[in-house]
């Protein structure tokens, strides 16, 4: 019962770059970290300990070369946690596994993150909006505090 | 005096690795310093983790389709991307395209290094420790977001340019002209009360005065682009070389002789001033015409160049057209690339904690930078980190 409202009054979220454009990046710091969104006044805070993080949010498809640090920082963060996929190459590759021409998609990527690491909220959009990002956020928060 | 690989390394006592993923950068690249007696004898940074081959996608794709992802590579330089492979496209088939389209891909492109710049100054005063200025910069920035969001509907990747012109949704009529320049106004007022904050202030000033030295010649030998070499006191800019840029507006150069990290941010506060005059200048002057082009036709196109001036410097693309369209060895070269040699020189002989500001105040953007794949197996192995090597690193809690 403590564990649960603590938990509520805490919610960190780690930011993982994966390959991405660095376009959702700067919104998910934008919606949690600028004066403009401040998600900080909601108890949301931005870290970059996996040790302390509720939340990892994954930006960017994943590239082989990444994903074994993606793996390595999953299995960092304590249980509960959840992992959201921030953008449209986070949840399925975007442009760059869909849109191959005569050579098919890109040899350096596995595709999204739901390859590497269970996802449980997908966030859409190219990037997706601090609203939406907020949104998401606020949506997700109540899974954690039932986990056990 | 220049030393060789092998004797600065020897003579480093400690090895700092930073990185791939670390509190105090926000991208996958790795920094290695190598540290004598708190001074940096070396650094290394290695940036291959984010490779995604975009430029091998793009092969044999028809061309309008393939121009977009080009906007993809970055998202905080996004429109330049797009410009100039369009104006690349258009110079080898010798399209024509209103001017009212160049103004508004110029609108584009001076919002854009607006808040590319503002994000920078957000970054380098976060990492100094005061988070007022930082907030102060993130705060300025939103409004130039809402500016793109009015004029393009999208805050990062605004698609305005398209073979030919503007595309018809980020035309300007009146009353986005009205709002444009309320926002404008207010901007200006903003951004004034900043740059002659932030440039006398004492206590930002002793902090970042004096340190990462970058020499007018070292600037030139390692390839410094943009305001990096524009802070080291090389008048070089694309712009002047930009038709679009030379023939309508009028507006200054910022040039500092210091080449220290202080230089670098104030080269970026008042390119800032310099950005709202052009496009107040752009947006007063708007010719009245249609801003699209429609009769043109794709067909073959020999090899076809174009340069142009991102916020972080040249950026420079190139290919050429089969019969039908298709796009054919693409080249995309990008400012960050040869701005990665500068950082490492101009953190050498510094104390070690200043290290971290000196690499933020050359301003990485690793997105457009992974362009490179190691093909020697045994080197490659070299770089690939042991989970337990990552996980230690992302312990490490923020200095």
């Amino acid at each position: 019962m403590l564990k649960q409202v603590s938990r509520k009054n805490a919610v960190h979220i780690m930011l993982f770059y994966a390959v991405g454009c660095n376009g959702c990046d700067i919104e998910i710091v934008n919606a949690a970290f600028s004066p403009f969104y401040d998600l900080e006044q909601y108890k949301v805070i931005l870290t970059w300990n996996p040790r302390e993080a509720d939340i990892l949010a994954v930006t960017g498809a994943v590239s082989k070369k990444i994903a074994p640090a993606l793996k390595a920082v999953y299995e960092a963060i304590p249980e509960p946690k959840l992992v959201a996929a921030v953008g449209s190459c986070a949840i399925n590759g975007g442009p760059f596994c869909n849109l191959g021409g005569d050579l098919g998609s890109s040899d350096q990527l596995l595709g999204g993150v739901s390859k590497v690491i269970p996802v449980d909220a997908n966030i859409p959009g190219c990037p997706p909006r601090p609203e939406d990002i907020i949104q998401a956020v606020a949506s997700v928060i109540p899974l954690l505090a039932d986990k056990e | 005096m220049i030393m060789s690989d092998t004797d600065r390394r020897d003579r480093a006592e400690y090895e700092v690795p930073l990185g791939p993923l670390h509190s105090a950068l926000l991208e996958p690249f790795r920094i290695r310093l190598f540290v004598d007696d708190e001074r940096v004898v070396d650094t290394e940074i290695t940036y291959d983790t984010a490779h995604r081959g975009i430029e091998r996608i793009m092969e044999g794709m028809p061309v309008q389709k393939a121009l977009i992802i080009t906007e993809r590579i970055c998202g905080i330089c996004s429109h330049v991307h797009l410009w100039n492979s369009t104006r690349m496209v258009e110079n080898g088939l010798g399209i024509e395209i209103p001017q009212r389209a160049e103004y508004i891909r110029v609108i584009g492109n001076e919002l854009e290094r607006i808040h590319s710049h503002l994000l920078f100054l957000g970054h380098a005063f976060e990492i100094l420790g005061h988070e007022t200025f930082s907030m102060r910069c993130f705060m300025l920035r939103e409004p130039v977001q809402n500016m793109l969001f009015l004029l393009s509907g999208n805050r990062v990747h605004y698609t305005i340019s398209v073979i030919g012109g503007v595309r018809p949704r980020c035309d300007i009529d009146k009353e986005k002209k009205k709002n444009l320049f309320e926002m404008l106004n207010n901007l200006e007022e903003g951004c004034k009360n900043f740059a002659n904050r932030a440039t006398k202030d004492t206590l930002i000033i002793s902090r970042i005065k004096d340190i990462g030295y970058l020499s007018k010649e070292d600037a030139v030998k390692y390839g410094a682009l943009g305001p990096n070499l524009r802070a080291s006191g090389v008048n070089d800019d694309v712009r002047m070389r930009v038709r679009e840029y030379t023939d309508n507006f009028d507006f200054d150069y910022i040039v500092f002789d210091g080449g220290t990290v202080f230089d670098r941010v104030a080269c970026r506060v008042y390119e800032v001033l310099e950005s709202i005059k052009i496009i107040r200048q752009a947006l007063e002057t708007l010719p009245d015409e249609e801003p699209m082009n429609v009769n043109y036709e794709i067909g073959e196109m020999d090899f076809s160049h174009s340069y142009n001036e991102a916020a972080r410097g040249e950026i420079y693309d190139s290919c050429a057209l089969d019969e039908s369209g298709r796009i054919r060895n693409y080249i995309d070269r990008t400012p960050s690339m040869t701005s990665i040699s500068a950082m490492e020189v101009s953190c050498i002989g510094d104390h070690v904690t200043d290290a971290s500001i000196i690499i933020a105040s050359c301003d990485p953007c690793l997105t457009c930078t992974n362009r490179m794949t190691i093909v020697d197996e045994k080197k490659n192995k070299e770089y690939i980190l042991s989970p337990e090597e990552v996980k230690r690193m992302t312990r490490r809690r923020k200095v």
